[in-house]
């Protein structure tokens, strides 16, 4: 893809997300007449919620993987907010509000705890959270005692079955995007967003430059929990109830589209870049795949595979664009 | 007599091992049913194919990597295993032939695209925990195989002689000592531990990484196979969630047992004793009728404990070489 | 049967935006031990890469005993029998001597395993030789540097190395064990002939240790194989810094210099400095001179607050203060740290120039709601991108790929932006080409003329020489002296040289 040298490149990688774009718009076409029920307004209905989610559990992996680190307790923190949440509306009576403000908050402390661990323990994040991953996830089902919330106020769980644009478009589908272009803002247009981005790509430089590279990166792993728990939210809204085992055992189930919407959208495992429209469109991508193959009777358990299979192509691509990002660095 | 009594006392598993005796007693002293035969049947079995799945991650951390796969290798054998038997009455000594090859090559494959793109082990294994998964599920369409030959049932119950030593315990002791001798006798285990401490020095030293690293994984393929037919030995079925909650456990023993998770450093008996210590509390936990969520909380503060007291130790052992070393 | 064991010739090597070799030779006679010498981006190591097959050369031969070789990897090296012995140790500490040393050749028994025994036996002979009396079941991590190096050097012996390479031997070991290495070095020499390429920049060994010098000027020769008894030590540092380089003119305006910004009195650091006193006036460049390992980039880290400082005060403007962070050094007392090793700690390779240049002062030019958009970093730093004539075809042209001297424009462009009252610029002209670096010796001394005061670390004697107004000579973590600098190169150098030596 050629561009003028006098003309602005844009800090995330263009080409790829126009590709995606790209590859979006090839599947559509492909499904819709391939298939029947694709464009059907059921289907695009249940889509939209779909994918509103997955975009969201996306950009809270793409906010650690930013730091060059993990965050494999993401579902546990998303559905330790959400019960948490559920425990404050159902048996509190807590009005909605400031309960999904509660939530938020306990997603940011989950969060915020990963953060402290790995940075003062300088232990990798990915041990940090596979071992608060059950330690959530414990604490949440001995407290619940692995009982689901479902009685919470029809206000709540009415937004999540709501239809909008003609009821093809969910409101969780309009939230999600909401927070992408916030994020976007964050990350481009920001002092801070742009010394997270500095201090993920090469922290001991950052540190030298003057930015405080461990407070930077405890804010990633809060604003993951925060995320975490929004999605967590959105989850609850779209069944109706907050349920314990929604986000699968320990929260893993959150593990694969949190991984693949990220790195196939551009963000660069080793840290320091990101693509925040990126991760949107690969989770409408791995979405709307999964949702064509599924369509297409390859039978559910078989796309489980084959979304194993985009994600060793996505990394496998992913280093190659590392590869070349880095190609004419200077030997000594 | 002194002298090895000396040596045994440095050992890092004597502190392991003392923790194992205290605690199985104090836990027996409040509970005698702790020590029943039928109580230690039952840890004793889940002692068994935890063994061999926590040596499958331990000698990949040996090399300073890590194997998320694990799991779903076991779960893709199981099924593989009992589904030869139950759909295509394959013999039992085929079919488990079969499951090791199959172990062997997602073990190869986890291995060699690590070598080849230089994408670090845990991201790869990451994607193959889902494409192995992947084809489990799209095998068994989530219906376990029922029908086990019954000389393979037996073999899971059974039980030595009058003893309430179980059949399946004879397997994983074997390994155990076959994985402490190539750990600490064979060249390529050196080898292979010396590419976890450095792999510059190591590379320096004419070990090919490749071959280290590939090794391994197949290896711990290999026994990730193995526990997952013997898990079907013992729940006489081939479920496809086997192994679904192997990964946790697979890091908290061999780390338990002193591994340093930036490789070089594991030790196959302290890793023995760390599954011991493991199924003693979970055992305990179940006895003293002790939620049994509590087990995923307890290993992962283990998890962190440990990690963070091997961690201080190496900082420890570092200060003082540094401080005798400017003589 | 040639007289040289190993032979270079006409060697040129490049990398982008630099010539490393420019027709550079090398002959090792046998029997002999023979001084590489060369300051910081000569070629040096760039020769020693080709040796040890690291690299290839681009042009020219390489001949072992006479004959023309190719080395594709260091194997190929280790078969011709070439060993090097780094600067860094490289044994695996948690192993034992004895594995160490048989690593790649382990004896076993009938059945296949480590026969442990035969180790020992094995290992012996060659601990021996080096006059190390260890047990080979002893793990090298309870060794002395010192000892783990003579492990290595018994190693590269066990592998029938007749060409041994060691670069910068003694730079973690004390003068009685440096004297012993080199004992045992005459001993292997003449006992197991062993031929010894020394690379090092402690000219006294040189001259107590070596039969021949090879000195590296800028990728070339400024002298090859010449015997030692023809040169002395001024000679010597003649060769290695160039005579038409000696720069005496400065237009430094010396009668600027006034009040005290900085000053240390009686530091001690975590990392081992003791009763550090010194004083920084403004608009004064002070220089930090010394030899590798000297503690001079470790002082100044301490003073930004990357370590600790654990005893003595230091003083800003006479207060005492306490810096906890290079962001507390930046924010509160607008301290900088141009780092010596610019693509670790320098620069963001992956991001773009803009975003490079302005890291420090994100902060500083944000608006409502922390908006800090392209546009008002560009009207920020793009005066002084033009004004270090940074040559990159746009503001979004990712670092990595601008050329080395370019690169370390940036680097200094970034603090420039940040407006800094005291900025420490750690090694700014290494493997930088003459132009950039004439450019950044005048920038630096614009700085300073304007108010700035500079601590400058350099190896680089020319360089410091006509930029310092005082230069700080330390030593193992202390200072050893101050020497006014009058610009008299002779002077200067020899002075300074003295209190290196001392």
């Amino acid at each position: 893809m050629k561009y003028p040298m006098n003309k602005k490149l844009p800090n995330f990688i263009f080409t790829n997300q126009f590709g995606l774009l790209f590859l979006v718009l090839i599947f559509i076409i492909i499904f819709s007449t391939v298939t029947d029920g694709f464009t059907s307004r059921f289907n695009i209905f249940a889509l939209s919620r779909v994918i509103a989610i997955d975009i969201m559990i996306g950009l809270a992996m793409m906010v650690v993987i930013l730091t060059g680190g993990l965050n494999l307790a993401l579902g546990a923190i998303g559905v330790c907010a959400a019960m948490f949440g559920g425990w404050c509306m159902e048996v509190l009576g807590i009005p909605i509000v400031p309960s999904l403000l509660l939530t938020l908050g306990m997603g940011s402390l989950l969060g915020w705890v990963n953060g402290i661990i790995t940075v003062k323990t300088g232990v990798h994040s990915f041990i940090v959270t596979l071992a608060t991953m059950s330690i959530y996830f414990g604490f949440m089902t001995m407290l619940t005692e692995a009982e689901a919330f479902r009685r919470l106020p029809d206000l709540f769980t009415d937004f999540g079955s709501a239809k909008l644009f003609n009821k093809y478009v969910s409101p969780l589908l309009l939230v999600s995007v909401a927070t992408c272009f916030t994020l976007f803002y964050l990350f481009r247009f920001t002092d801070i967003g742009r010394k997270l981005i500095a201090a993920g790509a090469n922290p001991e430089a950052a540190e030298v430059s003057g930015i405080s590279v461990s407070r930077m990166f405890i804010y990633c792993h809060v604003l993951s929990g925060f995320l975490g728990a929004l999605a967590a939210i959105l989850l609850t809204t779209r069944i109706g109830a907050a349920i314990p085992s929604m986000a699968g055992q320990l929260g893993m189930d959150w593990l694969l589209p949190a991984f693949l919407a990220p790195v196939i959208g551009g963000t660069l495992l080793s840290g320091g870049k990101l693509s925040v429209f990126g991760t949107m469109l690969g989770a409408v991508l791995v979405t709307l795949l999964t949702n064509g193959l599924y369509l297409l009777d390859v039978g559910e358990f078989w796309i489980r595979f084959f979304l194993g299979i985009i994600l060793l192509l996505a990394v496998l691509l992913d280093r190659a664009r590392e590869l070349l990002t880095l190609k004419n660095v200077i030997v000594s | 007599m002194n002298r090895t009594l000396a040596a045994i006392f440095k050992k890092d598993w004597f502190g392991l091992l003392i923790v194992v005796l205290v605690s199985g007693l104090a836990i027996a002293a409040v509970k005698p049913a702790f020590l029943s035969p039928f109580n230690l049947y039952v840890l004793m079995v889940s002692t068994s194919y935890m063994l061999i799945i926590a040596l499958a991650q331990m000698i990949i951390i040996a090399i300073g990597q890590m194997n998320l796969s694990v799991g779903a290798i076991g779960g893709l054998v199981a099924i593989s295993f009992s589904g030869l038997m139950e759909v295509h009455q394959i013999s039992v000594p085929v079919a488990v032939l079969s499951g090791l090859v199959i172990g062997i090559a997602c073990g190869f494959l986890n291995g060699y695209i690590t070598v080849k793109s230089g994408i670090s082990a845990f991201i790869i294994t990451l994607a193959t925990l889902y494409i192995f998964k992947g084809i489990n599920l799209g095998i068994t369409e989530a219906e376990p195989f029922y029908n086990i030959p019954e000389n393979v049932k037996n073999f899971g119950n059974a039980k030595i002689g009058n003893t309430p030593i179980p059949f399946l315990l004879i397997i994983p002791i074997i390994i155990t000592i076959l994985m402490w001798v190539f750990i600490n006798r064979t060249e390529t285990g050196r080898h292979m531990l010396a590419y976890g401490n450095s792999v510059q020095s190591a590379e320096l030293m004419g070990i090919s990484s490749s071959k280290v690293v590939i090794t391994a994984h197949i290896i711990s393929g290999f026994l990730a196979a193995i526990a997952g037919m013997l898990v079907v030995c013992r729940l006489q079925l081939g479920t496809p969630n086997i192994g679904d909650s192997w990964l946790l456990p697979s890091f908290a023993a061999p780390v338990i047992g002193g591994a340093v998770l930036a490789g070089g450093k594991v030790d196959v008996i302290a890793t023995a004793l760390g599954v011991l210590i493991v199924a003693i509390i979970s055992q305990a936990l179940v006895i003293f009728k002790i939620d049994p969520f509590f087990v995923q909380i307890f290993l992962g503060v283990m998890i962190l404990l440990a990690v963070f007291v091997n961690r201080y130790r190496e900082y420890k052992q570092e200060v003082r070489r540094k401080i005798f070393s400017s003589e | 049967m040639s007289e040289f064991c190993l032979e270079i010739s006409a060697a040129n090597k490049s990398f982008p935006g630099v010539k490393a070799l420019d027709k550079a030779s090398f002959r090792l006679r046998k029997g002999s031990i023979h001084a590489l010498l060369g300051e910081n981006g000569a070629g040096k190591s760039t020769l020693i890469k080709i040796i040890t097959g690291v690299h290839k050369q681009d042009s020219g031969k390489l001949f072992i005993n006479g004959k023309e070789e190719t080395l594709n990897n260091p194997n190929d090296a280790t078969k011709f029998g070439i060993s090097v012995v780094h600067q860094e140790r490289n044994l695996i500490r948690r192993f034992s001597v004895g594995e160490n040393l048989m690593l790649n050749n382990l004896p076993k028994t009938l059945l296949g395993l480590i026969d442990y025994d035969e180790i020992a036996i094995q290992s012996k002979k060659w601990l021996e030789i080096m006059d190390l009396d260890i047990d080979p079941s002893a793990v090298v991590s309870e060794l002395t540097v010192a000892k783990m190096q003579l492990c290595e050097i018994a190693k590269a012996l066990s592998l029938k190395a007749k060409i041994l390479l060691l670069d910068e031997p003694t730079s973690s070991l004390s003068p009685k064990e440096a004297e012993n290495l080199f004992s045992l070095l005459r001993k292997i020499v003449r006992d197991e002939g062993v031929s010894i390429v020394f690379v090092s920049h402690k000219l006294e060994e040189v001259f107590n240790i070596c039969d021949e010098v090879t000195v590296l000027r800028d990728g070339q020769n400024a002298c090859t194989s010449e015997n030692i008894n023809n040169l002395d030590r001024k000679k010597l540092v003649r060769l290695m810094i160039g005579r038409d380089e000696q720069i005496v003119k400065s237009t430094r305006k010396t009668d600027k210099i006034k009040d005290t910004v900085l000053a240390l009195n009686k530091v001690k650091t975590e990392l081992g400095h003791e009763n550090i006193n010194l004083e920084l006036a403004r608009s004064e460049i002070m220089g930090l001179y010394g030899l590798v390992g000297a503690g001079r980039t470790e002082l100044v880290k301490c003073l930004i607050g990357l370590e600790k400082i654990t005893e003595g005060d230091v003083l800003i403007n006479g207060k005492k203060t306490a810096i906890d962070s290079p962001k507390s050094a930046l924010e509160k007392f607008k301290i900088g740290y141009i780092s010596e090793d610019r693509k670790k700690e320098g620069l963001i390779l992956i991001h773009n120039v803009l975003d490079n240049t302005s890291i420090t002062i994100w902060s500083q030019i944000k608006k409502a709601a922390g908006l800090v958009t392209d546009g008002m970093i560009a009207n920020k730093v793009n005066p002084y991108i033009r004004k270090l004539e940074v040559r990159t075809p746009s503001n979004y042209q990712i670092i990595s790929n601008l050329s080395g001297g370019n690169q370390q424009k940036i680097s200094v462009a970034k603090w420039l932006a940040a407006g800094t009252d005291v900025l420490i610029i750690d090694e700014p002209t290494v493997g930088i080409d003459i132009k950039t670096k004439a450019y950044l010796h005048e920038l630096i001394i614009n700085l300073a003329d304007n108010g700035t005061s500079i601590i400058l670390i350099s190896s680089d004697m020319p360089e410091m020489i006509s930029l310092a107004d005082r230069i700080v000579v330390m030593k193992d973590f202390k200072v050893n002296g101050i020497v006014e600098n009058d610009r008299d190169y002779d002077v200067v150098s020899s002075k300074i040289m003295e209190f290196i030596h001392s």
